[in-house]
């Protein structure tokens, strides 16, 4: 795992460094520090990342503009702030949790856990966008526009209201961790919007197919049928 | 058959008054007295006015509409008791011009004064100079005219009233406060003028204009009691901001992170800092309630602080002070402020030291203060706001200094750079 922390307080990052590296010990393969939001962001541009641990307010700069392009980026983000106001929009922008200071082991651990969670049942999604990265922008995405969502290697495909399709950086499996459960896997390369999802009909061959309002129509594991109908019945 | 000549033989040049009353002879008695008797009620009543009023101006000397107000009550005093004086002073006939002379001089105040105050309530560009020329018509009237005393006082009561509409309406015009009720004051005493005989009218008509006169100072006094009712709000808001400066989230969460730190794994550490802390706490406990503090128990609160932010962050501050008069004030946390934003705001130079520097200097004009960080400022990436330390500080250095301050905050090439002019009060 390649870990950074953005943090201005000298004593609050080394806290962070060494709670950090004591609780995911050997899974953790380069951890870095770094004070200002401008290093932050050349930090990210130049290196493969897994998570960033970020503080909002640095040298009096609110770091929404880091958190933009960090969401939108493959990693997840746990923030580590004193401000509670930004609780409800850092959870709106995807961050994968939100650790208020003063804070304890227990407490970042819990939020470091979350990073290596499969199954999010006991995470009710707070994420109200979806940040990408267009022509050198970032461009904020309403979840409520996002119809369902396809894995494309590294990448994945946003499907919109609209008929668009736009790419995300993260991967199916992070995108699914910050918005379930109102969108499930119904497929190794699917995440869908249980909402939008019209009917599943059984096709020949045990196919299984899942039709949205649209009409679009979209494959269904074997194994998430199971998931599937018990959630549905 | 009675036969009455009169003649002007001994005074040629003085004008005739050629009236003839015939009543009887009771009724001449008392209608006098009780007119007189009114009369006199009526200049008491202004008497009273402008000794009070007078009194209300030497409290507050740059109040002049008060003044103004308690001259034109003493004015329409002195002009009722020089009128109503024939009828009870032996006045010998020749002196009944020097008489009807005071009187009109009386009015001229009158009539210079009740517009001179409305365009003080009703400002209006080119004022002064409408002022001059509007004495310069009344003198002229006063002074030509010779003995014609009835048309002198008409052509001044004339004018006043003219000049009056003139600027009140401009007023109402404009939608100055109170205007409109002032200009129907003063409809109303022109209504009274045309109805009545003209010295009956006379005292109605200013007796209106007065109170319109009065409406318009209480309307100031309202003012002014609204206006130091928000600078006692607005005091007690900038003690709460001072007071809060200690518990807003990001110093106190971050402040309490590193103490909890230090408990985990250096409590002899946590222990100094403890220290450090309730030394700006004391600190601030002691400024809490002051508008302006001795400039070295600022500089003791920047140190502390300074200490406090050396343990957070692990970067060497110093602090410098050149040339300081220890007898000088400031506005609490003023320098504090500037010192937090300097922290937050700049980046170590290599050697991990930010620098601080104040200097003091006086000169006959303004005494400065001159705030220097030396240090790598941190890249903005968007415009600041001005953020609510530098609104702090201007609120506090406008409730001290009033607008006899200036405050310039820059960048240089070795940092950033803050410089604090407070103009003394006695120019």
């Amino acid at each position: 795992m390649n870990i950074l922390i953005v943090e201005d307080e000298s004593r609050i990052a080394k806290r962070v460094d060494r709670m950090t590296r004591d609780i995911l010990g050997t899974s953790i393969e380069s951890l870095a520090m770094v004070n200002t939001l401008h290093e932050g962001l050349a930090f990210i541009e130049n290196n493969t990342l897994d998570l960033v641990l970020l503080d909002l307010n640095l040298n009096g700069e609110d770091g929404f503009d880091l958190l933009a392009t960090a969401v939108s980026a493959s990693f997840h983000t746990i923030i580590i702030s004193a401000n509670k106001e930004q609780v409800l929009t850092a959870f709106e922008y995807g961050v994968l949790d939100f650790v208020l200071k003063p804070f304890n082991r227990d407490r970042l651990e819990q939020a470091l856990k979350r990073t290596t969670i499969k199954e999010e049942e006991t995470l009710s999604s707070k994420t109200k966008l979806l940040a990408i990265k267009k022509r050198g922008r970032i461009l904020l995405i309403p979840i409520e526009n996002v119809l369902f969502i396809k894995g494309a290697g590294a990448y994945t495909e946003l499907f919109l209201a609209g008929g668009t399709k736009e790419l995300h950086d993260k991967s199916l499996e992070k995108l699914e961790q910050l918005l379930s459960p109102s969108f499930i896997r119904i497929h190794k390369s699917y995440l869908v919007k249980m909402s939008e999802v019209k009917q599943i009909s059984v096709k020949t061959g045990s196919k299984y197919l899942a039709e949205l309002k649209n009409g679009t129509t979209i494959p269904v594991g074997r194994t998430k049928y199971k998931d599937l109908k018990a959630k549905w019945l | 058959m009675l036969a009455l000549r009169l003649s002007n033989y001994y005074f040629p040049d003085h004008v005739g008054r050629y009236e003839i009353d015939i009543d009887d002879y009771e009724d001449m008695f008392t209608d006098l007295l009780i007119e007189t008797s009114y009369m006199h009620v009526f200049a008491g009543t202004f008497l009273i006015a402008s000794i009070y009023f007078l009194f209300l101006f030497l409290n507050n000397k740059k109040d002049y509409p008060t003044l103004i107000f308690s001259a034109c009550c003493f004015l329409i005093c002195g002009l009722v008791l020089t009128v109503f004086s024939k009828d009870y002073i032996p006045i010998h006939y020749s002196l009944h011009v020097i008489r009807l002379q005071i009187i009109n001089t009386f009015l001229l105040g009158i009539s210079f004064l009740i517009p001179c105050y409305f365009s003080m309530q009703f400002p209006f560009a080119k004022r002064k100079l409408a002022l001059i020329l509007y004495a310069a018509i009344l003198v002229s009237i006063w002074l030509i005219n010779g003995h014609q005393f009835g048309l002198k006082t008409t052509s001044m009561v004339l004018s006043m009233l003219c000049f009056s509409f003139g600027v009140v309406g401009y007023g109402a015009y404009q939608n100055v406060r109170g205007a409109r009720l002032v200009l129907v004051t003063l409809l109303l005493s022109v209504i009274v003028l045309f109805a009545s005989g003209f010295v009956v009218s006379l005292y109605t008509g200013f007796g209106l204009i007065l109170i319109g006169m009065l409406y318009l100072l209480t309307l100031n006094l309202k003012a002014q009691r609204l206006a130091y009712e928000s600078s006692l709000v607005q005091s007690t808001r900038l003690r709460l901001e001072l007071l809060k400066k200690n518990i807003q989230p990001h110093f106190l969460m971050n402040t309490l992170t590193s103490l909890m730190d230090w408990v985990e794994e250096a409590p002899k550490k946590g222990v100094l800092f403890i220290e450090a802390l309730a030394k700006e706490f004391e600190l601030f406990n002691q400024v809490e309630d002051k508008k302006l503090i001795p400039i070295s128990q600022e500089i003791e609160l920047c140190k502390s602080h300074l200490e406090i932010m050396s343990y957070r962050k692990e970067i060497n501050y110093t602090w410098e002070d050149e040339g300081i008069d220890s007898e000088q004030t400031i506005p609490p946390a003023v320098l504090h402020t500037l010192l937090e934003n300097g922290i937050t705001h700049s980046l170590p130079l290599p050697d991990n030291s930010i620098k601080f520097k104040l200097i003091y200097e006086s000169t006959s004009e303004y005494n400065c203060y001159t705030f220097l960080t030396f240090a790598v400022i941190a890249k903005q990436s968007s415009n600041i706001k001005e953020g609510t330390g530098l609104k702090y500080i201007k609120a506090r250095l406008t409730e001290s200094y009033n607008a006899e301050w200036k405050f310039i905050s820059e960048p240089t090439t070795q940092g950033w750079k803050n410089t604090l002019k407070i103009y003394p009060k006695e120019k």
